[in-house]
């Protein structure tokens, strides 16, 4: 099938290699479906709002990270790849983050009728204001 | 074999390599998803904040959202991702045939999930007025999630693309059929059987919804559409086909690996949407 064949000398490691991380794929996998079930799950629960968001902000991370670190192969990659990506992912977060603040600060919060009824008349029904 | 086998790391199979150790095809991948990362932090960050500051009269996420669909196509794109794991864990061992029907499955995965998206937000605009332009909710959801289908519909294109190359022949110059014309034809079965498959499937659930809904009247109004799907399918099974030896093989498990980190990408970025934006609503 294929034009290149694999050097035999290395083929017995490349097998054994590549087959436990198939066990390793498979098995992240099924870990990942469990998470996103327990997530699911976890909102309708009777739990206190920050206890449901930060089990949330937890599990998303654990997902997170066992997607790039395993799936992505960064656990099997040189470290400048991680690197590169963190860079990138802080850089995101930084962002979020200044962006969040700066709208949350009191000068810089939305002006205007709509903004004004949304806060005396408590017309807006969305919920995750209360998290401000 | 690079040293790196007997250290059991990652064969880079032949490709070019930097100074950095890391071949050129994926230092390029992980530059272009950290800048991605920036693109995506903006378009959530903009949701988040005005739903945290929601104008007056902003409709509620929670009598909009279907939960149950939205989880569906979560669990849908995850073991997309596993199947793309497993594509590229084949192309390393050589392995074509497992590597072209992990291709496949992921792309079918990835359409459905796709299809879910088209119901979505057909739902959404027909049955909940909620538009890209009737609300700030609605123009920062459908900007984000939007964006992020089209990345998924680039990353189907590119592995239906991939799948399509590993029928190059290898001795593709000499061939009675042009290659090029073959994979133009095999393109376009792959395109019409997509676009049918999606047609049928998305209006299958809507009629699903309806009442007095029959089996026998939705095949009997889509009879067309059904025969054409079961053409186009018959036509991917025959271009399918191996016919000899082909110009793809261990040595492209790097092109492979590059698709596969864009996937991979495709899902991480939905692990930080699905709670951010669904989720979080019902708390």
């Amino acid at each position: 099938m294929s034009a290149i064949t694999a050097d035999p000398a290395s083929a017995g490691h490349d097998a054994g290699h590549s087959h436990s991380k198939f066990h390793v794929f498979v098995e992240v996998a099924m870990l990942l479906a469990v998470i996103t079930g327990v997530e699911i799950v976890i909102i309708y629960l009777p739990l206190p709002h920050w206890l449901v968001l930060g089990t949330l902000t937890l599990l998303s991370l654990v997902k997170f990270m066992f997607v790039i670190f395993i799936f992505m192969h960064l656990k099997w990659d040189k470290f400048f790849c991680t690197v590169m990506f963190f860079i990138g992912l802080l850089l995101a977060t930084g962002t979020a983050a200044a962006l969040y603040a700066l709208f949350s600060a009191g000068d810089s919060k939305p002006v205007g009728p709509a903004y004004e009824t949304a806060r005396f008349d408590h017309q807006a029904p969305a919920r995750v204001s209360d998290l401000a | 074999m690079s040293s790196h086998s007997a250290s059991g790391a990652i064969d880079h199979h032949h490709d070019a390599t930097t100074s950095t150790g890391i071949p050129n095809k994926k230092l390029f991948m992980w530059t272009f998803l950290a800048s991605d990362c920036m693109f995506f932090g903006a378009l959530i960050s903009m949701h988040v904040i005005y739903r945290i500051h929601p104008p007056a009269g902003s409709p509620d996420p929670r009598t909009i959202f279907s939960i149950e669909l939205t989880s569906f196509s979560t669990f849908i794109l995850l073991m997309s991702s596993l199947l793309m794991a497993l594509a590229v864990n084949a192309i390393q061992k050589g392995n074509l045939r497992s590597t072209r029907n992990n291709l496949l499955g992921t792309i079918f995965f990835g359409l459905i999930f796709l299809a879910c998206q088209v119901y979505e937000f057909q739902h959404f605009v027909h049955d909940r007025n909620l538009t890209l332009s009737s609300s700030i909710f609605g123009s920062t959801f459908y900007t984000l999630t939007g964006t992020h289908g089209c990345h998924v519909a680039i990353g189907v294109l590119w592995l239906v693309l991939m799948y399509i190359r590993t029928f190059k022949p290898a001795d593709a110059d000499k061939s009675r059929k042009p290659w090029f014309i073959m994979s133009v034809v095999h393109l376009i079965v792959f395109t019409v059987a997509t676009l049918l498959g999606v047609y049928v499937t998305v209006d299958f659930g809507h009629q699903l919804q309806t009442p007095g809904f029959g089996i026998g009247a939705f095949l009997s109004g889509h009879l067309i559409p059904l025969i054409g799907l079961a053409a186009s399918l018959a036509g991917l099974i025959f271009l399918g086909r191996g016919k000899g030896p082909v110009d793809f093989g261990e040595a492209n498990a790097m092109d492979v690996e590059s698709m596969g980190l864009y996937w991979h990408f495709v899902d991480i970025v939905w692990i930080i949407i699905f709670p951010v934006v669904y989720l979080l609503e019902y708390i």
